[in-house]
């Protein structure tokens, strides 16, 4: 998979945001751009450069959940893959998100490994 | 105060007034005041339970006084220091984090160049060993040497003050652990006063609605013994829930 992939990571938290940007350098993703929130996140998303997004599911303005939505019934967006970095871990908002079309779920505290594991996994099913 | 005692008043007092007015019409002075004596006697206890009742509506009223100049206090001063006093903790946290980052973010670039310098250095070194190295390559490789250690002496300081300074930063959970402190003894007397407040309104505890969570905003990390629902234990636990949806 190309490590030219630009990935846009949504958390209200800058260290968070920060954090997952250092772990995505360190996996040899470079092009990695940041929002603060659904709200900011979607128009950068409908302008169509971004390859995989990563978000936060509960934030102020736009929550990660309503993102996944409005990602999925965006016809130009609808394939993009969405990996659910949070601290939101009910089973039944882990199924929420499922059945929202997540393409991957990593519950915060979370480590380098689980975050490339699924990054891989998503990405190989992208691939195929 | 209306007299609950159901014999009527002629009853209970007419044979005394008929004295009274007799011995005043007599002028016998001990008489008249025997009988007023008496009167007055027999009205003593509920003169007593009137004074009682009064008191102890003087006090409710007092307690009810000093509680609403308590909670008046609480929302025009405390409570919003509070909320500053949290805004500051978020402000401490917020910049020990980036601090942390930031040294970390600069100790990567001294370890990843001690690390290369180690693996160019190995090889010629290897065969310097083994002794088949040419008098050329050795004269690179003592030239390499004397390079590689003040860098990397210097890039290993580095990465030790950078440490020690990580060390330095963890303070902000002494500093922000004593203002939470303060404002969970706050919330704990809000609490106080609130229940005393509801207890003075003869309110029922526990009998209105919870307001229900925001599902789609989400709530937050879990706190255990708070968090209603059941949880995943782990990312284990997530994997396998989604596996087992079909993910």
């Amino acid at each position: 998979m190309s490590k030219d992939l630009k990935f846009l990571v949504v958390d209200d938290f800058s260290t968070m945001r920060r954090i997952i940007k250092n772990l995505l350098h360190e996996l040899g993703y470079r092009n990695v751009t940041e929002a603060d929130d659904g709200t900011t996140a979607l128009p950068m998303l409908q302008e169509g450069d971004v390859d995989f997004l990563i978000t936060d599911w509960n934030m102020p303005g736009m929550a990660g959940l309503d993102l996944l939505k409005a990602v999925r019934s965006d016809p130009k967006l609808a394939k993009l893959p969405v990996l659910m970095l949070t601290a939101e871990a009910k089973r039944e908002q882990i199924v929420e998100a499922a059945q929202a079309g997540v393409s991957g779920y990593v519950i915060k505290p979370f480590t380098a490994e689980t975050l490339k594991e699924k990054l891989d996994k998503i990405l190989g099913a992208v691939a195929k | 105060m209306a007299n609950p005692d159901p014999v009527p008043l002629a009853a209970r007092y007419g044979a005394r007034i008929e004295a009274l007015a007799a011995a005043l019409a007599r002028e016998d002075e001990n008489g008249f005041f025997a009988v007023l004596d008496e009167i007055l006697q027999s009205r003593k206890p509920a003169l007593i339970g009137e004074l009682r009742d009064l008191t102890c509506n003087l006090q409710v009223a007092l307690e009810r006084f000093r509680l609403d100049a308590r909670l008046a206090d609480f929302a025009e001063k405390e409570i919003p220091d509070a909320r500053q006093r949290l805004a500051h903790v978020l402000k401490l946290t917020d910049e020990a984090a980036h601090r942390t980052l930031d040294l970390i973010e600069r100790s990567g670039p001294p370890a990843e160049r001690t690390t290369k310098a180690i693996q160019a250095l190995a090889s010629p070194w290897k065969r310097f060993r083994e002794r088949r190295i040419e008098l050329k390559e050795f004269h690179e490789l003592l030239k390499r040497m004397d390079a590689f250690l003040p860098t990397a002496r210097a890039d290993a300081e580095l990465i030790r003050r950078n440490l020690n300074e990580m060390l330095l930063t963890q303070a902000y959970q002494d500093l922000t652990g004593q203002i939470i402190r303060g404002v969970i003894e706050l919330v704990h007397e809000i609490e106080a006063a609130l229940v005393e407040l509801a207890r003075l309104s003869g309110g029922e505890p526990g009998t209105a609605e919870p307001a229900a969570p925001r599902s789609s905003h989400g709530e937050g990390p879990a706190v255990p013994g708070i968090t209603q629902g059941e949880l995943a234990a782990g990312q284990q636990d997530v994997d396998a829930l989604l596996s087992g949806l079909g993910m």
